[in-house]
């Protein structure tokens, strides 16, 4: 393998594994994040009437973030939709070139 | 939900001329067909544009207008995290796997398979794989614009079905993959036309003050939700385990899906390919984003302002909200482009339903029967499949979210682990795939038939030493947290194992990935399969370690 041909390997492979990671946690893991570290998330102090059948007293309150919604669910859409293309556009863009060197 | 008892003219007429329209194309296009590669990647001469708005349709399912709103209904936060992983698992499938496949010059998942792993006896199983997958995803479709006919239109229901069934199996037929791609981007422009307004017209009535954007426009109305339904926004509903089981269905179910796949061996080049794949995630996550909106205005409407809409009822709850807070004329353009979602993902998966039978299990049992003769059984074929599809579409699975979820866990574990092992390690051998995509598709396969088809308790199912962790809300999805990472271990345990794949398969690897040399050092080292292995374990380990910290 040429340096240049080892260089361009390089690049493809780990700017790959770099997007997939960011992509897997915007798109999937995100949430497990929200679960585990809910404290960062929700303020956990309801009053009676936030109750809500599902646990009880150990309920949760969402705390508000961007635009008016709350800043997990924000991120949610935003990072999977906008985010996600935003690393897609990026990716493809290295890839273009990298192309472009592998044809010279 | 009971049928509108007369017939709604507004919206029959848009209807019949979705359907029309869809028909023309296909004989317009038809004059493309040549050969065989016409017909089924429409020669590969597909532009990024054309082929990312065929995408969209394809990946916009029925589901998106009667599915998705219901269960956000449910399930709330969960509900937007599936669709949400959805829309990024476009850009896993980008990474992962498309411009490489386009190199690859195949015409179906079924071939990559048994050309990357030179074996007949794969392309086998990868048909058997196929076919679950699609008649699983296929199932709730036609019977969706069945529902949609006799709720909304007054239409009996097997009427909907079979005028639905026999447009879309006439212009698959008559069209090919030309037909279908024309299809697609036009059904994904009427789709976009037709939910984004009357959804902004809702969010206006409702007194959203971003009501012309809908994908952010509520958050005005948020304060109150919360305080009406403080769950909304509430993420621990589920185990953790849940998000993770749906990162990998999505996006390595993506990857196994063939009809998605399909689309990539149509395009120019491995360019064309990225793009397309780019301006799909940004065109789905636009549509997901408005039905969150959706989602979101019909609990608004239904606790604000006291309005009781039945169980029964949430799958057409989109209609129902656009006919009281929008009016006829806006109803009517949302039933069309229900039909339009319906429609083109019925034709994505007779496409390869079709080629899955002809080119690659009769071409294969038969590699003396030329391209010619295989085009005249391909027409065939595709006819057969399509009144097939109708009778079955007659009495398909209740639930058809459900169904699909389990489409994807399948796809994942039985054919989304070979291609992306395919293309990102060369040590890996049919040896390897064979053992991963069989133990893994059958795992989920096998949960599906227990838990989706017979009705099992997940925690009760046979499933040794897992079963007790697939408790809790949605708990059955932690299926595909283990039958993903098996089948990622069996791979390449199994390939490791045993001979290394000979250098004309392993040279292929190269070439997909755009190198005109080989070199036997390049995706051949230990870092992916040790990661990988790693990585399966965890997600498996992960699962059991947290069995007492949530809920049951």
């Amino acid at each position: 393998m040429s340096s240049d041909s080892k260089k361009g390997y390089k690049l493809e492979v780990w700017v790959t594994a770099i997007c997939f990671t960011i992509v897997a946690v915007t798109g999937g893991f995100f949430s497990s994040i929200v679960v585990i570290m809910n404290e960062r998330f929700y303020n956990q102090v309801p009053t009676p009437e936030q109750l809500v059948p599902f646990y009880g007293e150990s309920m949760f309150v969402t705390k508000e973030g961007f635009l008016g919604f709350p800043m997990h669910y924000f991120w949610l859409i935003v990072l999977s939709w906008i985010g996600a293309t935003v690393i897609g556009a990026i990716w493809c863009v290295i890839m273009d070139r990298l192309e472009q060197q592998q044809r010279l | 939900m009971e049928p509108r008892g007369e017939v709604f003219v507004l919206g029959l007429i848009l209807s019949i001329v979705v359907l029309l329209i869809s028909i023309f194309i296909s004989v317009w296009a038809r004059r493309f067909t040549r050969n065989l590669g016409d017909y089924y990647v429409a020669g590969r001469s597909i532009g990024a544009i054309n082929n990312g708005l065929a995408m969209v349709s394809l990946a916009l399912s029925l589901t998106t207008f009667i599915g998705l709103t219901a269960l956000i209904i449910e399930g709330l936060y969960v509900a937007v995290a599936v669709y949400a992983a959805f829309t990024a698992a476009f850009i896993g499938l980008l990474l992962l796997a498309a411009p490489f496949l386009r190199r690859h010059k195949s015409f179906t998942t079924m071939a990559f398979i048994s050309e990357r792993y030179g074996s007949n006896t794969l392309r086998y199983i990868s048909v058997v794989v196929m076919m679950i997958v699609s008649v699983l995803y296929l199932a709730g479709n036609l019977k969706g614009i069945g529902i949609v006919f006799y709720f909304l239109l007054g239409v009996p229901e097997v009427v909907g079905i079979v005028v639905g069934g026999l447009v879309v199996t006439l212009y698959v037929t008559l069209g090919g993959m030309y037909g279908v791609t024309y299809n697609q981007t036009f059904q994904t422009i009427v789709l976009l036309f037709c939910l984004m307004f009357p959804v902004a017209i809702v969010l206006r009535t409702l007194g959203a003050s971003g009501w012309a954007f809908p994908p952010l426009g509520y958050g005005d109305m948020v304060p109150l939700m919360t305080q009406t339904v403080p769950h909304y926004f509430w993420a621990m509903v589920v185990h953790p385990v849940v998000y993770i089981a749906i990162f990998l269905g999505s996006f390595f179910g993506i990857i196994g899906l063939p009809h998605f796949v399909m689309r990539f061996f149509t395009v120019r080049d491995a360019k064309e390919a990225r793009w397309s794949t780019v301006l799909c995630v940004f065109l789905v996550g636009l549509v997901n984003t408005t039905v969150y909106a959706t989602g979101f205005a019909a609990v608004y409407y239904m606790q604000t302002q006291a309005v009781d809409i039945p169980t029964a009822a949430y799958d057409y709850v989109v209609f129902i909200l656009v006919e009281a807070l929008a009016g006829e004329g806006w109803l009517a353009l949302a039933v069309a482009g229900s039909v339009a979602a319906g429609l083109s993902t019925v034709a994505g998966l007779l496409m390869i339903m079709g080629a899955g039978l002809i080119h690659d299990l009769y071409g294969a049992l038969k590699p003396e029967v030329d391209d010619e003769k295989k085009l005249k059984l391909s027409y065939g074929a595709m006819l057969v499949v399509g009144i097939l599809v109708i009778l079955f579409s007659l009495n398909p699975p209740e639930f058809i979210l459900e169904a699909i979820m389990w489409a994807f866990g399948i796809a994942a574990a039985g054919l989304g682990v070979p291609i992306v092992m395919g293309i990102w390690w060369k040590r890996t051998n049919k040896y390897g795939v064979g053992a991963g995509m069989v133990v893994g598709s059958l795992i989920a396969f096998i949960s599906w038939i227990m838990i989706g088809y017979m009705g099992m308790d997940p925690v009760e199912i046979p499933f040794p030493i897992f079963a007790k962790y697939f408790y809790g809300p949605l708990g059955w999805i932690k299926v595909t947290a283990i039958a993903v990472p098996i089948s990622f271990i069996l791979t390449v345990v199994v390939s490791w194992l045993t001979p290394a794949p000979g250098e004309e398969l392993q040279r292929q690897v190269d070439e997909m990935h755009g190198w005109s040399d080989y070199d036997p050092k390049r995706y051949n080292g230990k870092g992916l399969p040790i990661t990988v292995i790693v990585l399966s374990i965890v997600v498996m380990w992960f699962m059991t370690t947290l069995y007492d910290m949530f809920p049951k």
